[in-house]
């Protein structure tokens, strides 16, 4: 057996070598092999996914890993010493202490949330959770806080009650509750009407950004939490308000993995004894929540009670199909970003890389501290600059569409100053002789650049561009930072809507397939060079 | 009518005197050969004569036109365009051929004719295949440099000079960077342009074919011309040490 298998390896061995002999095969074959691999890997975990209810809560347990989202304020986030601190953090700080775990805050990316729970990364999501529309994805602690959704728009703005924001930009933190009252299947109808009426219903990743595109002008209102709305107005002073109307009810609790009714029920527990003992009021007027506690009361516990059962079966094939569907304006998306860059930071690249070579040495060093800047901090803070640097430096209010120009302006000026080292270095490469040659014969400095040192220097730097170009490909997801849904983005959020790992492996997969198809193109083009040397 | 003269040049690298005073002039329909041990100063010599380098001091004069004047010991060029103008009396073949590898052979002929002379194309390309037959690769039009022999892509350089219409052409060491039986067919080249009275100067480590083809030989050595005269009394009676000590090294 053993030697019939490794008589097989060497053949298989062999053929492959024969494949990579004959030009593209071999990397045929490794495509091939990759594929199999993400959709095998995309099979095994949806499969995977439904029989991981039955994960127990042993008898053993001595850490409690709480997950929360660091920037939700006053339920959990980092106050000024850099601690994490506030009131969900300070109930579960007690529960452990009734029960003698060990407590752990562990911030979390919220739009991963579910998978660091699947996964028993933590143990439960601890944070201004809202059990409405969730009902049938956790199991949940029976409700004991009632927050509604408010809208919070400039003091000067002239949006007084919720009808005035037809028209208007509105902001929401992905994947939250007020985005639900809005494009959620419960989502009443009003507000699904007037949602239509908006000129766009924008997501953020957390509040500080969506506070940040209000104060720019870039928004007009944001829509969320009454208790973080509450904190925020406090924290930032007197240039927001809030709108008297809601725009919904709705109950926070403590979701635990679907079926771990045994780590909930101990937390319920001490939740109980803390409502009897009067720590939990304690707590609550520590961060003046008082006025929003429902624990204990009527109607909280219709979550609670409810059997952990299973959701239903879809078709992977149609699920696989859904998901592509719902991903693909992501993918246009990051697909113009792709293009518009390219377009615009090759030819700036050779602007950048002449300045850099100019014989005026005060050129030479703007270039150069260009360059020194544009390499050495993050891509993703730059994108933030030209987003809001407008408004922040010039006073500029920024409109909702200059969000996709920031993206290409900033992506621009960062590859540009890459791409115009790698020319440099192109042209560093060519034999003086060149030039030497093409003086002798009568050329201008113009023409010996255009006829005689691109086209040489294009052929020399198509393998560091090569590079550039595909991580470019991947780098497109940065445009997260200033919220343009690229297709990452999109993919974090289907999967944190459909509690599901999916989207990420068929983001992978386009990603994957996107810089093959680069790097076919670009083996192309190299090898249409080739006709010298 | 002299085509080249040459005064005083001085010309120096990081405070290292290359050429200390130098002066030579080569009239029209002469052919001169440059001899000298390495390092002489023959290679700065004539890439300070097709402006390559900027000299020191000196002046330089293309068939009576002034390209640099020597004023208080310091070299004034004339202007880039006027420059540029007078460029086109010489070409240069260098050591390393230099052809520009993305063009064709016929591109590489044709193309400073047309762009930088503005001549009729198809005239240009006429003549193109003409030299191309003179040097005998009337079949490699079509091809790249990196597809030809160096022998084969000295021909080619040697035909681009000349498609420029020059009165005169430098080589630098042509045939140096080539081996002996490619050798002879480059100098058969020279030969023949020697005949057709086109004016040369020729740096050079053939001897025999300075004594056959060159109406004049200058020594040089230590930056300076040492001796210079008809390549019978220069290479068979020297009359400077230098020159008889070079030339009995070069003979073993
Ligand atoms: N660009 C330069 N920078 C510094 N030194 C140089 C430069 N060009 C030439 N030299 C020096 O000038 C001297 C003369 O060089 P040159 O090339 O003119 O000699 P040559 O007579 O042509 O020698 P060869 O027969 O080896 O070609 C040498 O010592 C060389 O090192
Ligand atoms: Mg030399």
């Amino acid at each position: 057996m053993i030697t019939i298998s490794g008589f097989r390896a060497e053949e298989m061995r062999s053929e492959m070598r024969q494949k990579r002999l004959h030009g593209k095969g071999l990397y045929r074959v490794v495509l091939f092999l990759l594929v199999l691999s993400v959709v095998t890997g995309i099979i095994t975990v949806c499969g995977r996914k439904d029989r991981s209810v039955q994960a127990a809560d042993g008898e053993d347990r001595t850490t409690f890993t709480l997950g929360f989202d660091a920037e939700f304020p006053p339920y959990g986030y980092k106050d000024d010493d850099g601690e994490y601190v506030g009131f969900d953090l300070d109930l579960a700080a007690e529960v452990c202490k009734r029960n003698g775990w060990e407590f752990v805050k562990q911030p979390v990316d919220w739009d991963s949330k579910d998978m660091e729970l699947n996964s028993g990364a933590i143990d439960c999501i601890w944070n201004g959770f809202t059990i409405n529309g969730r009902e049938k994805e956790y199991t949940w602690s029976t409700a004991y806080i009632d927050n509604s959704q408010v809208v919070i728009v400039g003091a000067g703005s002239d949006i007084k009650k919720l009808s005035d924001l037809s028209g208007k930009v509105v902001v929401v933190q992905a994947d939250s509750s007020a985005l639900a009252a809005f494009t959620g299947e419960d989502a009443s109808e009003e507000n699904k009407k007037l949602c239509g009426e908006f000129e766009d219903l924008q997501q953020v990743s957390d509040y500080n950004s969506a506070f940040m595109n209000l104060e720019a002008g870039s928004v007009d209102a944001i829509c969320m939490d009454i208790g973080v709305a509450n904190y925020q107005i406090k924290k930032r002073g007197d240039a927001f308000r809030m709108l008297e109307e809601r725009v919904s009810s709705e109950q926070y609790g403590i979701g635990f993995k679907l079926g771990n009714t045994e780590l909930r029920d101990k937390v319920q527990e001490s939740l109980n004894e803390m409502l009897a003992d009067g720590t939990f009021e304690e707590i609550a007027k520590k961060w003046e929540l008082t006025d929003c506690i429902c624990l204990g009361q009527e109607g909280t516990d219709a979550a609670y009670l409810q059997d952990a059962g299973s959701k239903k079966d879809e078709p992977f094939v149609k699920k696989f199909a859904d998901i592509v569907g719902r991903l693909s304006g992501g993918m246009l998306a990051s697909l113009m970003i792709f293009v518009f860059t390219l377009l615009f930071s090759m030819p700036l690249g050779l602007l950048v890389c002449m300045v850099r070579m100019s014989k005026s040495a005060v050129l030479r060093w703007i270039a150069k501290i260009y360059i020194s800047i544009m390499r050495g901090t993050p891509l993703m803070l730059q994108l933030l600059v030209v987003f809001f640097g407008p408004y922040y430096v010039f006073g500029m209010s920024v409109s909702a569409r200059f969000r996709f120009y920031a993206v290409i302006i900033g992506f621009s000026l960062n590859y540009a100053a890459y791409f115009a080292e790698i020319y440099r270095s192109g042209i560093e490469g060519i034999a003086v002789g060149q030039y030497e040659a093409a003086s002798v014969l009568g050329y201008t400095r113009v023409q010996t650049f255009w006829k005689i040192i691109f086209p040489q220097m294009v052929k020399r730097v198509i393998p560091p561009v090569t590079n550039e170009v595909i991580t470019l490909v991947k780098d497109t997801s940065l445009a997260f930072a200033l919220a343009y849904t690229e297709m990452f983005t999109m993919a974090k959020q289907v999967a944190a809507a459909e509690a599901s790992i999916m989207p990420l492996f068929i983001a992978g997969l386009f990603y994957y397939i996107f810089n093959f198809v680069v790097a076919m193109v670009m083996e192309a083009i190299e090898k249409k060079m080739q006709y010298y040397r | 009518m002299k085509l080249l003269e040459i005064e005083h040049l001085k010309k120096s690298f990081g405070g290292i005197e290359v050429l200390s005073d130098l002066s030579m002039s080569v009239s029209e329909g002469e052919v001169v050969a440059v001899l000298g041990p390495s390092g002489s100063g023959k290679s700065t010599m004539l890439r300070c004569a097709s402006l390559l380098e900027t000299m020191d001091a000196g002046a330089l004069r293309f068939a009576g036109s002034t390209v640099a004047e020597d004023v208080d010991g310091r070299s004034v060029y004339v202007g880039k365009k006027e420059q540029r103008e007078l460029k086109s009396i010489f070409g240069l073949v260098f050591q390393n051929f230099n052809l520009f590898p993305h063009y064709t052979v016929l591109k590489n002929i044709i193309d400073a004719p047309v762009h930088v002379q503005k001549r009729d194309k198809e005239e240009v390309v006429q003549e193109a295949r003409a030299l191309l037959k003179k040097v005998g690769l009337e079949d490699k039009e079509d091809a790249y440099p990196c597809q030809l022999s160096g022998g084969q892509q000295q021909r080619v350089a040697i035909a681009r000079a000349l498609a420029m219409r020059p009165r005169m052409l430098f080589f630098d060491e042509p045939t140096s960077a080539l081996d002996p039986e490619i050798t002879a067919g480059i100098l058969r080249i020279l030969r023949q342009l020697a005949e057709e009275k086109m004016t040369m100067i020729i740096v050079t480590h053939e001897i025999d074919f300075a004594r056959k083809v060159a109406d004049r030989v200058v020594f040089m050595d230590g930056g300076v011309v040492v001796e210079q005269g008809r390549p019978e009394d220069v290479i068979d009676h020297p009359q400077n040490e230098r020159t008889k000590m070079f030339l009995q090294k070069m003979e073993v």
